[in-house]
């Protein structure tokens, strides 16, 4: 039985941005990086394989440059790598991407899937639900750990009184919070088997879906309103003023 | 703020994909396990045990070499290695050089089958320390006239002697020590725990404080014989071991200088004097493109010799000029780091001090930069500068 875990190449935290033409300017991204609660998923489904077995399956959908998160998923000990390739991903919207991810998954044969909850880069969070929803699976959300028990899966979330420990049965997508450990270091080792590592390339049609029309449209990318000015105060004199303005505007004391 | 390595030319898109995995495998590990506890290290002057188990888990102790638990990567990719340990502290890279290049390389080469296959894969993962025994006292850049003896005593050997500036030697399991035996340098493998052998810490250094150096001191020190390495005599040996860590040397000033630029930058764009940032000023702009330039050719020299070393079309000469350049750069690239600085420079809240104070020692160590340039006057006249008859 395999662990499929999902993984979305996303602009690195630290690159810079810029927007072009209402998109996000892919080719002044400096560096890409594997989204951050993707690698706390890729860390548990290791885990699990360890502990119970079954090949873990590395899925990333997107144009070539995702070769790279494969590989560095490959170093760290993903067995099997599938790349859903499609260089124009931005264009498709989050259902068009669910079906590529979901028939990519039953073609693994994987029954339990792991994601994160959310990308770093469209932060949107419908990945899990919408794999789950299209797979007929159940779906977990805001995971920090996952344990198998028995045939069943125990994962732990946030509850409103602390943390919820819940079992769950395969078919399941879990969608993984900051998990308990950050996803580990690969060695010489991983790196140079994950060189050799053949990755499967899959189509659309070569996953026989449809991608059909999609029902969303983007009207446009806007940045961040930019912050207002700051207040500067000089001498003592000014002391009541900022005291004043901390505590009635600011309600910071 | 988080640590951008300089790269002008983009000369690491030369370097293949795994050594770009490598690369970022070992920054990863600087970032988050050595630079929040350096300052700590050297102040307490120690070399973290965490460390040796992590470099070992990572697999980057005698990289290049192959077989025996070794992963066989690139001299280029060992080199990356030594840039970004040395980015953190050169104490760190001197802690890898002298386990892989100067105490697993020896074994590798002319060991025989039982000694590699003893030795070199407890040192490979790192459960095992090595140091290496050369200069002494009164032998530096002298190593040939040596005075540490061996005997041969039938059923075993006898040491007598002692060496100094041995790093790791307090912390190592295994020492690599080149003596005489009948007037011919030769290469032993002395243990911890060999009678006669003792290796006391060298204390006071004002430089590499988080790397342990020591004085190895053997008295009547009996070794088995099949302890001798049996594949080198004479100083080939040595200098064979002391190539690939100067090799290794020459990329990790490098990581040394990157990491004393990004400081410099971040340092002279965020601190305002008569109300600009000194970044704005033409003398700090100056001090700033000279340190990218002496970087650039430092990276490109670096990479050119790790591809002949990777070819086999290297000269040791080769290896002089960068080990002697990259240094000298770095050393200055610290100084003027510490200039930008102000007086923030002198302290541990900054990388720079500590670079500088140890970049000192990895000007002498391995080759002292003078000798580096006889080396290159003997290759460009044909005539030795070393020594002569007075």
């Amino acid at each position: 039985m395999n662990i499929a875990v999902l993984l979305k190449q996303v602009p690195d935290t630290t690159a810079k941005i810029s927007v072009s033409g209402g998109r996000v300017d892919e080719n002044s991204v400096s560096k890409w990086s594997m989204s951050p609660y993707d690698e706390y998923a890729l860390e548990a489904a290791l885990k699990l394989k360890e502990a119970g077995g079954g090949n873990v399956v590395a899925i990333s959908a997107g144009p070539s440059r995702c070769e790279k998160l494969l590989r560095d998923a490959a170093a760290v000990g993903a067995d099997d790598l599938v790349h859903i390739m499609n260089d124009d991903i931005n264009n498709l919207d989050s259902t068009q991407l669910q079906k590529l991810l979901a028939a990519a998954i039953s073609k693994s044969n994987s029954s339990i899937v792991l994601c994160g909850k959310q990308a770093a880069d469209t932060n949107s969070g419908s990945t899990g639900p919408g794999v789950a929803e299209i797979l007929g699976a159940s779906c977990m959300t805001m995971v920090s750990e996952v344990t198998k028990d028995g045939e069943d899966y125990l994962a732990t979330r946030p509850s409103s009184s602390g943390h919820e420990k819940v079992a769950v049965s395969a078919p399941c997508v879990f969608a993984f919070d900051k998990g308990v450990t950050e996803m580990r270091r690969p060695n010489v080792r991983g790196i140079m088997m994950a060189k050799k590592k053949e990755i499967e390339i899959w189509s659309a049609a070569d996953l026989d879906v449809d991608l059909g029309n999609s029902n969303v449209t983007i009207n446009s990318h806007s940045p961040p309103p930019e912050k207002p000015p700051g207040q500067k105060f000089e001498g003592a004199d000014s002391v009541s003023t900022v005291v004043a303005k901390l505590r009635d505007e600011a309600n910071v004391i | 703020m988080p640590y951008e390595a300089l790269d002008f030319y983009d000369v690491d898109s030369l370097l293949t994909e795994e050594e770009r995995m490598v690369r970022d495998m070992v920054r990863d590990f600087v970032d988050k396990e050595v630079i929040p506890k350096i300052e700590h290290a050297c102040r307490d002057g120690v070399f973290p045990d965490e460390w040796r188990v992590a470099l070992g888990e990572m697999m980057v102790l005698g990289a290049p070499l192959k077989g025996y638990g070794c992963p066989g990567l690139s001299y280029t990719a060992y080199g990356v290695i030594c840039r970004e340990l040395e980015r953190g502290d050169s104490g760190l890279r001197s802690f890898a050089s002298v386990q892989g290049s100067l105490a697993m390389y020896p074994i590798w080469d002319f060991g025989s089958e039982e000694q590699k296959e003893y030795y070199l894969p407890k040192m490979a993962s790192g459960e095992w320390i090595g140091c290496f025994g050369l200069t002494e006292p009164d032998y530096g850049s002298n190593p040939g006239d040596m005075i540490t003896k061996a005997e041969d005593m039938g059923d075993h050997y006898l040491l007598n002697g002692a060496k100094m500036w041995i790093t790791n030697g307090t912390i190592a399991q295994v020492a690599i020590v080149w003596a005489k035996l009948d007037g011919v340098i030769r290469g032993f493998i002395v243990e911890k725990d060999d009678p006669g052998f003792s290796a006391p810490e060298m204390k006071g250094k004002h430089s590499l404080k988080a790397s342990v150096t020591s004085e190895l001191v053997f008295q009547d020190c009996k070794i088995p014989k099949n302890r001798i390495l049996p594949g080198v005599k004479g100083l080939r040996g040595p200098f064979s071991c002391l190539n690939n860590a100067r090799f290794g040397i020459s990329w990790g000033a490098v990581g040394a200088a990157q990491a004393c630029f990004d400081s410099s930058k971040n340092y002279a764009l965020s601190r305002i004097q008569f109300t600009h940032p000194i970044a704005s000023y033409q003398l700090v702009q100056n001090k700033l493109s000279w340190m990218l330039r002496e970087i650039t050719k430092a990276q490109l020299l670096a990479y050119h010799l790790g591809q002949k070393k990777d070819a086999g079309t290297w000269m040791p000469e080769h290896i002089s000029l960068a080990k002697m350049n990259n240094v000298d750069i770095a050393l200055e690239i610290a100084r003027v780091a510490r200039d930008i600085h102000g007086a923030n420079g002198i302290l541990d809240e900054y990388c720079i001090m500590r670079h500088m104070a140890n970049l000192e020692s990895v000007k002498t160590y391995e080759g002292t930069h003078d000798i580096h340039n006889l080396i290159l006057g003997r290759h460009i006249t044909g005539i030795q500068a070393f020594t002569r008859d007075l």
